[in-house]
């Protein structure tokens, strides 16, 4: 178990994390979602014990370790940077060899023992560094970014490899990503971590889904906004359609072609909604009418309250213009 | 001309045929330059990688300070010391004016500054990612040190080797510690400069050239060690 109250880290001068409260169980996997500067490395370091707090108090079942964003490895062997990580750690010599190739092994890189660090590549010093960290077998392991800089395939595979071996009944597992998609894949529980605050905490599916203030719900990709008298309603490009008998109208500002069709972006008298559509798409300056079919809705001096036209029980929303 | 060929004669002759005298100012040669090479690695290492490392307060002044006394004139140190050391002077008591042991302590002091510069300034080229990520794994300060060294051996191996080359040709402070007494503390660099000013050119060409070989044979020993260490890295890497 890890607990973190109140805890506050300045770099220099700066306030970088403002009084954080958070708890890893025993067995759990939480995962922190930030964009760049959030103070998500920051508070990780002070979690690890790298960084002293300039408030609060990191309290841990167990020894903490940590697997930090570049993978660093010694100018030596693969399978000879692990067995130096355990000497680190304590483990004596005689234990180090298998426990670094049991490690290896649970992550796919046991053919990689003999090579040197400095031969590998990205994806595969990515792996090693995990399997260092998984070697020393901490009551506590956190994880900062273990998916940066990877290409897609890359990224995948080592992902759900990672998703397999970090969970662990008696380990527990914070781990820092960029990405929504990593954050659904390892967590049981996900963070939001805005300007140094846990701007919100729970399971996926409801941190991510159902986001309770209007920043969470912008930064995990409800990008899209709907303005009428009584509050704001945002939609990710998945909750909005091109519809003609829509009752949303507004005029398609780019048109930009993706990896599932064709992302558009229409500006409304007073919002601005993405959605994506299939080829060839409309033309920018054309007229368009679209259709919610999901969404949040803030109300001024309200709680987010999810919304959908498919819910009979949701009010149909105002049209915008 | 005929003076150079003269003394070139002279010292092939006496390399060939080395007399007692040469025989015991190279080993007070080695003497000197052995321990107060080893002397200044014993403590300039751990200054080095404190100064690389670790951060607070009085490191840029120390980083500085180490830098400059890789340009301290010897004959000054020679000088400072000499004068410390002389009976009566707040060192006398140590006995080490006119001894092998004084031209040890000098050397060091000489030697000091390049130990520490060199391993600073190496080890603070290492990513400091790994020095974190070791300590992100439970490595106490001795093992980060310990890991640094290993991470920065090209540069620590050139900071010996410039710690041994200044010990075995220095002179000043040599001469004012030691006195360059014959078949006492005399050196193969003190023992030419008196040879020179005795006029006896041949004897200190022959002088000269055992002071130059036996620097390029330990420093090309110490080369090849380091580079091998160091092709040895880039060989796997590559």
């Amino acid at each position: 178990m890890l607990r973190a109250r109140g805890l506050s880290v300045k770099r220099g001068d700066r306030q970088v994390v403002h009084g954080v409260d958070l708890e890893v169980r025993r067995g759990e996997v939480v995962v922190l979602l930030g964009p760049n500067g959030a103070g998500k490395s920051t508070l990780l370091a002070a979690l690890a014990g790298l960084i002293a707090p300039s408030g609060g108090d990191v309290e841990a079942d167990g020894r903490v370790a940590a697997a930090l964003q570049a993978p660093a490895l010694a100018r030596r062997s693969v399978v000879a940077n692990l067995e130096i990580a355990l000497s680190w750690w304590g483990v004596p010599r005689d234990q180090r060899r298998a426990r670094a190739a049991a490690a290896l092994a649970r992550l796919g890189a046991e053919h990689l023992a003999e090579r040197h660090a400095a031969t590998l590549s990205g994806g595969e010093a990515r792996r090693v560094h995990l399997a260092r960290a998984l070697s020393v077998d901490a009551a506590v392991l956190l994880l900062d970014e273990p998916f940066a800089g990877l290409d897609a395939a890359t990224r995948a595979d080592l992902l759900y490899d990672a998703a397999s071996v970090l969970r662990d009944p008696g380990r527990a597992v914070l781990v820092i990503v960029h990405d929504r998609a990593e954050a659904w894949a390892l967590g049981d529980r996900v963070g939001v971590l805005l300007d140094g605050r846990i701007e919100a905490l729970g399971p996926p599916g409801e941190v991510l889904e159902r986001p309770t203030t209007r920043r969470v719900a912008e930064f995990v990709g409800f990008t899209g906004w709907v303005e009428d008298g009584a509050g704001v309603r945002l939609a990710r490009p998945v909750d909005v359609e091109l519809d003609q008998g829509g009752d949303l109208h507004g005029r398609v500002i780019r048109r930009i072609p993706v990896e599932d069709g064709i992302r558009v972006e229409v500006e409304l008298e007073h919002g601005r909604l993405v959605t994506v559509t299939t080829p060839p798409g409309p033309d920018p300056g054309t007229n368009v009418r679209l259709r919610l079919t999901g969404g949040v809705r803030f109300d001024r001096g309200q709680p987010a309250a999810a919304w959908t036209t498919s819910s009979a029980s949701e009010p149909s929303p105002p049209p915008s213009g | 001309m005929k003076f150079f060929f003269d003394g070139l004669d002279r010292a092939i002759h006496l390399l060939t045929h080395p007399d007692d005298a040469l025989l015991q100012v190279l080993k007070v040669t080695l003497q000197v330059a052995v321990w107060s090479t080893l002397l200044a690695l014993v403590i300039g290492l751990p200054l080095g990688l404190l100064l690389g490392l670790e951060t607070f307060r009085g490191r840029r002044a120390g980083l500085a300070a180490a830098n400059a006394g890789l340009g301290f004139p010897p004959v000054f140190v020679g000088i400072v010391l000499a004068l410390l050391f002389f009976r009566g002077a707040p060192l006398g008591g140590l006995h080490l004016i006119y001894t092998v042991k004084g031209i040890i302590v000098a050397q060091t002091i000489l030697a000091l500054p390049i130990v520490i510069a060199f391993t600073a300034a190496a080890v603070h080229a290492v990513p400091s990612g790994l020095f974190d990520q070791a300590r992100a794994l439970g490595a106490s300060r001795l093992r980060v040190w310990a890991l640094a060294l290993r991470e920065a051996r090209v540069g620590v191996f050139a900071a010996a080797i410039g710690a041994l080359g200044s010990a075995l040709a220095e002179v000043g402070a040599v001469v004012l510690v030691g006195g360059n007494i014959f078949d006492s503390t005399q050196t193969l660099s003190s023992a030419l400069l008196e040879q020179v000013n005795a006029g006896n050119y041949g004897r200190a060409m022959a002088l000269g050239i055992i002071l130059m070989g036996l620097i390029i044979v330990i420093v090309a020993v110490l080369t090849i060690a380091q580079q091998r260490g160091a092709r040895a890295a880039v060989g796997r890497a590559s």
